[in-house]
């Protein structure tokens, strides 16, 4: 092993190290202070996050090409460390009331980032293939923490099945890719299929991948479990799981696409662009007709990954990719910092047993707490693209690549699907404002702090948004 | 017919005839020890085929873990390791013609094939499988890395099992 392979998983290797040596410290952290391995937990997290922002501006692959390190990867692992630690601050007072606190969920969710990253860096369908099984089994078993309720364990095992369905997709397609180019590296997929060996086994094995990773992004039709994971799972769980499932999904879908089908562009643009579409309209609509607020988050996540798809549509062309991939990542980052903070209120109005879960809850909330009203109302403006949120400035830089690369009836549905998004939206800002009610909140000094930070980046982000986009434009996929 | 040939034959039949067992049987720990039965079964076919290693690996893996951890499961969780249930779905004609078409197109795709009536070049001698695979695995030029994130990956995986199947109170 080189210094440069070392040099290109330093962060993950870090995180991996600490997360198994966090395994064994918990065995002696007293059962009633779990706190003390969250903390740890999320210690582990920044310090992996101060290692991968130093590596901004470095550039190599390693492993003989398995895993490359590069801005896109960066960029990515930096927001999916982010996203850990949000979902750490969220679990960390909901867990103890819920009677949840273990030290096992800190521990999963350290594996679970793990995956991510890898994901982030893969080179190579196999490693992709190991990432994508390592993000998803600390998930499957952290949607099912909740032991105590069946809604839990329904949650857990239903993504499961499903996962370990959309897994078999995404190995079938890897071998069928194998079978017509002889190898898993991305980088020697390409070389392959320029040589003319493109085929049609190449392209079924390409659309299998796609369609694990469908499942994984929920994107319709592979979305059908989505909202009973989501509503099943604890909430804190459901915030992690759609933020950072989706990221990594996205950016090794990205990966990969970009890096070893660039020639199936022809075939693929299609089919992803009719996946945004459906996914983005059937999100939206379903949306309308929910009363559960995670339900309803549940199908307003799925409506966002159509949105983020967009960004893939135009993935063949030279020209718009770069402008692409940086609103893509854009929006990621917009959708992060807002799904959290929304799931954040959800589980301050929270009680045991799924109480308080219905959007009719919500009533009476801006007389009684308006900064916590408050805060829900700008994630709610900013899941609609309404200004002065995040929201707003992702999906005009979305819109604009889209049309840039000559798919202006895909920005039309954009818009005219989140018209349709302001209606349920915006009804539980009215309802949290014009009706009447007592609702209880509770107060948890992370859970509080999280909201308002998540609410502050939010708005304050976008009015200055130029330099992280420009961020997102430095974030470049390389070929090694 | 040489003698290589007739124990093929042989360990064939019977690999065939405890795989129908293991479905048919209805005792469940009956079921699994056929199941031994088959996996060893296929283990010397391997071994016929000169595929020493394999062998080896698929008593350990197949017969001496998995296998294994099927009885350790009924036993845990059934009280009576006896399936009461019908055997066969109300359709299973659908699924016996689909079977049969299976095999039928895949001896037809199999015969048709060039190479089935060939015989596989002989490895040159002295040729090192088990000491190239070990080295794939573990060489940071090859699959060191999969290999290494696949035990991280056990690991989270049974730390999960533990807590999902742990029966707290």
């Amino acid at each position: 092993m080189t210094q440069l392979d070392f040099q290109t998983l330093l962060p993950l290797t870090i995180l991996t190290v600490w997360a198994c040596v966090l395994l064994i410290v918990d065995l002696f952290i007293p059962k009633n202070r779990k706190g003390i391995t969250a903390v740890l937990a999320a210690l582990g997290l920044a310090v992996t996050l101060s290692f991968t922002i130093l590596q901004i501006g470095r550039e190599n692959s390693g492993y003989s090409g398995m895993v490359v390190l590069d801005g896109f990867s960066t960029f990515v692992n930096a927001l999916i460390l982010v996203s850990g630690l949000l979902g750490i601050a969220l679990a960390y007072g909901y867990v103890k009331r819920m009677g949840l606190e273990r030290g096992e969920y800190y521990t999963l969710l350290l594996f679970s980032v793990v995956g991510m990253m890898l994901m982030a860096q893969a080179a190579d369908l196999i490693v992709v293939f190991i990432a994508l099984e390592l993000l998803s089994i600390p998930l499957y078993v952290l949607a099912a923490f909740s032991r105590t309720s069946a809604e839990s364990e329904e949650a857990g095992i239903k993504y499961f099945l499903l996962g370990a369905f959309a897994t078999g997709f995404v190995v079938y397609g890897t071998a069928l890719v194998f079978g017509a180019t002889g190898t898993t590296s991305l980088v020697g997929i390409v070389g392959s299929a320029s040589n003319g060996t493109s085929s049609l086994l190449l392209t079924i094995g390409a659309a299998l991948i796609l369609v694990g990773f469908g499942f994984k992004v929920a994107a319709v039709p592979f979305h059908m479990w989505t909202p009973d994971v989501y509503q099943g799972a604890p909430t804190s769980v459901t915030a992690f799981m759609a933020a950072g499932a989706k990221i990594a999904g996205f950016a090794a879908l990205l990966r990969v696409f970009a890096t070893a089908f660039p020639t199936l562009a022809t075939d693929l643009t299609d089919i992803l662009w009719a996946l945004s579409a459906v996914t983005m309209i059937l999100g939206n609509v379903v949306a309308i007709s929910q009363t559960n607020i995670k339900r309803m988050l549940a199908y307003s996540s799925i409506a966002h990954a159509g949105y983020i798809l967009m960004a893939f549509v135009p993935y063949g062309n030279k020209d718009i990719m770069p402008i692409s991939i940086a609103a893509g990542l854009f929006y990621l980052v917009s959708y992060v910092f807002t799904n959290f903070g929304a799931w954040g209120v959800v589980i301050a109005l929270e009680k045991s047993e799924g109480k308080g879960l219905e959007i009719g809850d919500y009533a009476g909330l801006g007389r009684k707490y308006p900064a916590l009203a408050a805060a829900m109302t700008v994630f709610m403006l900013s899941l609609i693209g309404l200004p002065p949120t995040l929201g707003l400035v992702g999906k005009f830089y979305l819109f604009r690549a889209v049309i840039a690369g000559g798919y202006t009836g895909l920005a039309i549905i954009g818009v005219v699907t989140s018209l349709v998004s302001a209606y349920y939206y915006l009804r539980v800002v009215v309802t949290m404002y014009m009706k009447d009610g007592e609702p209880t909140t509770e107060r948890e000094p992370m859970l509080d702090f999280t909201t308002a930070f998540t609410a502050i980046v939010t708005v304050v982000v976008s009015l200055v948004p130029q330099w992280l986009f420009l961020l997102a434009s430095n974030a470049v996929l390389k070929l090694f | 017919m040489t003698a290589e040939q007739i124990v093929f034959l042989i360990v064939a039949l019977v690999t065939l005839g405890s795989a129908f067992m293991v479905v048919t049987t209805r005792n469940l720990i009956h079921a699994a020890l056929w199941l031994v039965a088959t996996l060893f079964g296929v283990a010397v076919v391997y071994a016929l085929l000169n595929a020493g290693f394999l062998a080896v690996v698929q008593v350990v893996v197949y017969i001496g873990a998995i296998a294994i951890l099927f009885i350790f499961a009924v036993m845990l969780t059934r009280k009576d390791a006896r399936d009461s249930g019908p055997q066969t779905h109300k359709n299973w004609w659908v699924g016996a013609l689909l079977a049969v078409a299976s095999y039928l197109g895949l001896s037809a795709l199999v015969l048709g094939w060039s190479g089935s009536s060939k015989a596989a070049a002989g490895l040159p001698s002295g040729f090192d499988a088990v000491g190239q695979l070990g080295e794939a695995l573990t060489s940071p030029n090859a699959y060191v890395l999969p290999f290494e994130v696949a035990s991280v990956l056990l690991l989270a995986a049974l730390v999960g099992a533990v807590y999902v199947a742990f029966n707290r109170k």
